[in-house]
């Protein structure tokens, strides 16, 4: 694959991704730590006949970007935990209705306004679950600057291949770090580029909510002579509102199957050192950061370490972790936040036994107690 | 080269991050890894600023500096050098500007304190108080030499507009010569 090399921060990286992958809408409101994603694509999208806006608050943010899937083109809003607490209604609304987005949060310290300068990956559950009912997130976690650019146009992708929102969790750390990324040529990213699905038949013949249970919703853009409703309540084939018991419950499980039935197009993890680790550490984001460089002390001392870095973090590979720690006797999760995580690793493992370093004061986890984690157990 | 472990502390608004972007993009150019993180307070302008700036031929994966390991820090605030001194190593050196920071007795046995009125030098001597960052990174280079002169001054021209070219050109001139003065 041809690369090409990028100075810049994690935040910035994820503007330009999305610019690369073809997105022609930002809609959003500014807020520490993501603000220079939209200050980004306030600069590009009207370079590329693109449309940023600063709307009035997060909600109406995440409702024009909303607003631009509909009408076919890809969209993006960013923000941080708190908004995403705002835009949660509308994020449901995406579910239900299959629009494809991709929302960014570089997560700060919360609950609620937290700490907005500070580190945290406190929004891991919150990504599983923005809002009520049933359907499946997909959540992307970078774990480099490389991969704020590659995880953003993954998300991308992913959006328009499930019809659904798709969250990219960034954390603080990362998103203001500064260095050197590695990252495809645009051509690459273009070529990999696969729009949409559309309707193509007469347009009597259109039903964008009629397809196969394991598969999205196919909207056409608004406007292009296709007529069908959009909705939050539960909706027929042409989506238009209905209560009928069959239709309702294939839905909502349609909803969720066509992620849940094709998680082999969505996982990606990286194994750093696992082949002959007696202990292994799960971690994702800059906590991964700190942990690779916990390992290279860790080795040099002699003790196996090695790490389990899920990049999808929803659906989570539950396979593959359940496969590692069959055979890897210690477990250690590493967090900015209370076990969010691990939660899902002891779901996956079976195992109660997963131990936990996790903090939750804004400051990153350095390397040392990571270290010094690793010698207790 | 090992790995070079700097710290620029300030308060937010005094523009600290900039000399960290330089640093860390200088290395990258001439063929190695740099990275750059800062901290700051949700309090934007006077809250205490912390940028790490890690230098190393090999590649770095946690972007921010290890406290006791820091060979180098450079403050301009009070508040900053009291938080983070202690990151220093003992016998590192620690550049003040000595108009805003007062380092006490037991700072100058544990750490080298050199002082240097940055803020002056860039307010009076450059005309421009917004080059002080760059006299920091002059003050910074020539003492701990990571990067290669000329290499640091054309990042340095890339990353400021045209028109203030010569201004900062003039302001690594002078930090250099008062970072040189500092350790004859």
């Amino acid at each position: 694959m041809a690369t090409r090399e990028i100075i810049s921060s994690g935040n910035e990286l994820s503007a330009l991704a999305a610019r690369d992958a073809g997105c022609k809408f930002f809609g959003g409101y500014p807020i520490t730590p993501s603000s220079e994603i939209m200050h980004e694509m306030s600069d590009m999208m009207p370079e590329i006949g693109g449309v940023c806006i600063q709307m009035e608050d997060e909600i109406a943010g995440v409702a024009a970007a909303i607003g631009a899937g509909m009408a076919g083109v890809r969209t993006m809003t960013a923000t941080s935990g708190p908004g995403i607490s705002l835009k949660a209604e509308n994020l449901g609304l995406a579910q239900m209705t299959e629009v494809p987005l991709v929302v960014v949060n570089v997560m700060r310290g919360g609950p609620s306004t937290g700490l907005p300068t500070r580190v945290s990956q406190g929004d891991v559950a919150q990504a599983k679950n923005p809002s009520h009912g049933d359907y499946k997130s997909i959540t992307l976690c970078a774990g480099s600057l490389s991969e704020c650019y590659t995880e953003t146009v993954r998300a991308f992708n992913l959006a328009d291949r499930f019809m659904q929102p798709v969250f990219v969790l960034l954390d603080e750390t990362i998103g203001h770090m500064h260095g050197k990324a590695v990252v495809p040529t645009e051509e690459e990213i273009r070529d990999g580029i696969v729009p949409r699905k559309q309707f193509d038949g007469p347009a009597e013949e259109y039903f964008p909510y009629q397809c196969e249970h394991d598969q999205p919703a196919v909207l056409n853009p608004m406007f292009k002579g296709y007529r069908y409703h959009f909705t939050g309540l539960h909706h027929d084939k042409k989506g238009f509102p209905t209560e009928e018991i069959e239709t309702c419950r294939k839905l909502i499980q349609r909803l969720e199957d066509k992620v849940e039935l094709h998680k082999d197009e969505i996982e990606l993890n990286e194994e750093f050192f696992l082949e002959d680790a007696e202990v292994m550490i799960v971690a994702y984001g800059s906590v991964s950061l700190a942990a690779k460089e916990a390992i290279r002390h860790l080795r040099a001392e002699g003790i196996k370490a090695g790490l389990f870095r899920p990049i999808t973090l929803w659906p989570s590979p539950q396979d593959r972790m359940r496969e590692l720690a069959a055979r890897i006797p210690k477990v250690l999760c590493v967090e900015l936040n209370i076990g969010q995580y691990r939660d899902e690793v002891q779901r996956s493992t079976g195992r109660l036994d997963i131990e936990g370093l996790f903090k939750v004061n804004g400051r990153p986890i350095s390397p040392y107690e990571i270290v010094n984690k690793v010698k207790e157990l | 080269m090992a790995r070079t472990l700097m710290r620029f502390t300030g308060v937010g608004g005094q523009g600290v991050l900039l000399a960290g972007e330089i640093f860390a993009a200088a290395k990258i150019k001439v063929g190695g890894h740099g990275l750059k993180t800062a901290t700051y307070t949700s309090q934007v302008r006077g809250g205490p600023t912390v940028v790490d700036i890690t230098l190393d031929d090999e590649e770095i994966f946690y972007p921010y500096a290890n406290d006791g390991e820091i060979n180098f820090m450079l403050s301009v605030a009070q508040v900053s050098y009291n938080s983070f001194k202690g990151g220093v190593k003992k016998g590192g050196t620690i550049v003040v500007d000595p108009n805003l920071v007062k380092p006490t007795d037991e700072d100058r046995k544990t750490w080298k304190i050199i002082e240097i009125p940055i803020i002056t030098i860039a307010k009076e001597e450059v005309g421009n108080v917004i080059t002080q960052s760059v006299v920091a990174l002059a003050i910074a280079n020539t003492i701990m030499k990571p990067i290669d002169k000329e290499s640091l001054i054309d990042t340095m021209l890339s990353k400021v507009p045209p028109k203030v070219h010569a201004a900062n050109k003039l302001a690594y001139d002078l930090g250099e010569k008062y970072a040189l003065a500092s350790i004859a």
